[in-house]
């Protein structure tokens, strides 16, 4: 349920971000221009966030799931104590492709244009 | 502030004995732990460009104080690498706080317009070469001049980026990952050399006929030379241009081949990938030093807070680097 009412908060971090982007940008120094281009950036980290992370979590839980199999250890975590602990070997096929699958996850909300994920995506 | 800077700066030159007026002061967007200026000095005799760095005059775990970067740069520049003039030295909270100035090598850092400007077009070409030979030159100072340069070996290296990575309390798998498989690589013995420590595009001068000057050097070390090989070819530094694995420009051959032009070390595409893997983590986890800094409220900064979210960067090209094949 949603008690709130419209613009939505991805619709209202847009606004913010098409108002830097549009009207506050384009009237700075570079310097300025160059850090009201990090404030876009972020809004739009945000942006994506909001609009994927239900998806993305259940996704990248049912990964866990099939790799820790004990569904209370089934987080991020759990597997990073898991592969220190070598309890996880490296060569394990499934923890690589976990690994891939979820830092996948992860750049396509922090930053889908890097050059490694447009590679991997092709 | 600035002006009062500028007086700070034209008192500060005539202790050195050099007289003059500072004008055309401008802060320049640079280093994320100094404050770097331009301005111009001029005189009867001349007129000419010059550079002030500042330090926060706190210590940091990465970075040597700024006096000490610039007498590390003075002994450098005598064994012939390119680098700029140290003008003066401050290391009295008095006169500029930790800064020094020096004379403006003309030229770019803004990597993306070395990749793609036209006007760079011919410098592109020879760059690769250019930076193995400079490299080379660097690495093989006589470290008896530089003795005040921390020494960081690498196993111990690495274990004090394992150490800072869990101060975080952020779990990342592909770092545990990564920590683990560099504990079962060989790493080949190398005579320790000064090593610059962030030798990428960004801290390079460049013109028209390719690499005029290596800049900011505040995070040298003596140590095993492999690590400025490795981290020139790292993913993070070829700003989009990810199929020219030497900075976004050149190929590893021809930068192997201007390395090998003035050193004997024989270095093979192997162990350039152990540390470019290396060379990944440690940008990965600089970028958490970062972040935490801002998170820990000892600096509020848009930037560093928006660095967290590039750590995700350095995870898939640790992945492509050690699942699928990257380079």
């Amino acid at each position: 349920m949603m008690i709130f009412d419209r613009p939505t908060s991805v619709e209202l971090v847009e606004a913010v971000s098409e108002f830097l982007l549009k009207e506050i940008k384009t009237n700075l120094p570079a310097h300025l221009a160059f850090k009201t281009q990090i404030a876009i950036n972020v809004l739009n980290i945000v942006r994506r966030e909001q609009e994927n992370k239900e998806l993305l979590t259940k996704e990248s839980k049912e990964i866990l799931l099939n790799l820790l199999s004990n569904p209370q250890e089934a987080n991020i975590k759990e597997l990073a104590e898991q592969i220190a602990a070598g309890k996880l070997e490296l060569e394990n096929k499934e923890l690589q492709k976990a690994l891939i699958d979820i830092t996948k996850k992860k750049i396509s909300v922090d930053n889908p244009k890097y050059s490694t994920y447009q590679k991997l995506i092709k | 502030m600035s002006e009062e800077l500028q007086l700070k700066i034209e008192e500060f030159l005539l202790k050195n004995g050099i007289e003059g007026k500072v004008s055309e002061l401008v802060p320049l967007t640079g280093g994320a732990s100094a404050e770097t200026w331009r301005f111009t000095f001029s005189n009867k005799n001349k007129s000419e460009q010059m550079i002030l760095r500042r330090g926060s005059g706190k210590k940091s775990p990465l970075a040597v104080l700024k006096s000490e970067e610039a007498a590390i740069q003075q002994k450098v520049k005598s064994s012939g690498a390119p680098v700029p003039e140290i003008v003066a030295i401050s290391s009295d909270d008095k006169d500029l706080g930790d800064a020094y100035l020096m004379s403006l090598i003309p030229g770019e850092s803004i990597a993306r317009k070395i990749l793609r400007d036209k006007k760079f077009s011919e410098a592109r070409q020879k760059l690769a070469f250019q930076c193995g030979e400079a490299l080379a030159k660097i690495h093989s100072v006589n470290l008896k001049d530089f003795e005040q340069v921390p020494k960081k070996p690498i196993r111990e290296e690495l274990d004090r980026l394992y150490l800072t990575y869990k101060s975080f309390k952020q779990p990342l798998p592909v770092f545990e990952y990564t920590f683990k498989w560099l504990d079962i690589q060989n790493f080949t013995t190398r005579k320790d050399a000064l090593v610059h420590g962030d030798f990428r595009l960004g801290n390079l001068m460049i013109d028209e006929s390719g690499l005029a000057a290596v800049i900011d050097w505040e995070m040298v070390s003596i140590g095993n030379p492999m690590l400025d090989i490795g981290w020139m070819c790292i993913n993070s530094w070829r700003f989009g241009q990810s199929e020219k694995v030497v900075g976004g420009f050149g190929d590893l051959e021809e930068f192997l081949e201007g390395y090998s032009s003035i050193s004997k070390e024989i270095i093979d595409h192997e162990e350039v990938k152990i540390w470019q893997v290396l060379g990944t983590l440690r940008w990965g986890v600089i970028c958490l030093i970062q972040v935490y800094s801002h998170l820990n409220g000892d600096v509020n900064s848009l930037e560093k807070a928006a660095i967290g979210r590039r750590v995700s960067e350095t995870e898939i090209d640790l992945v492509d680097l050690l699942f699928l094949g990257g380079k």
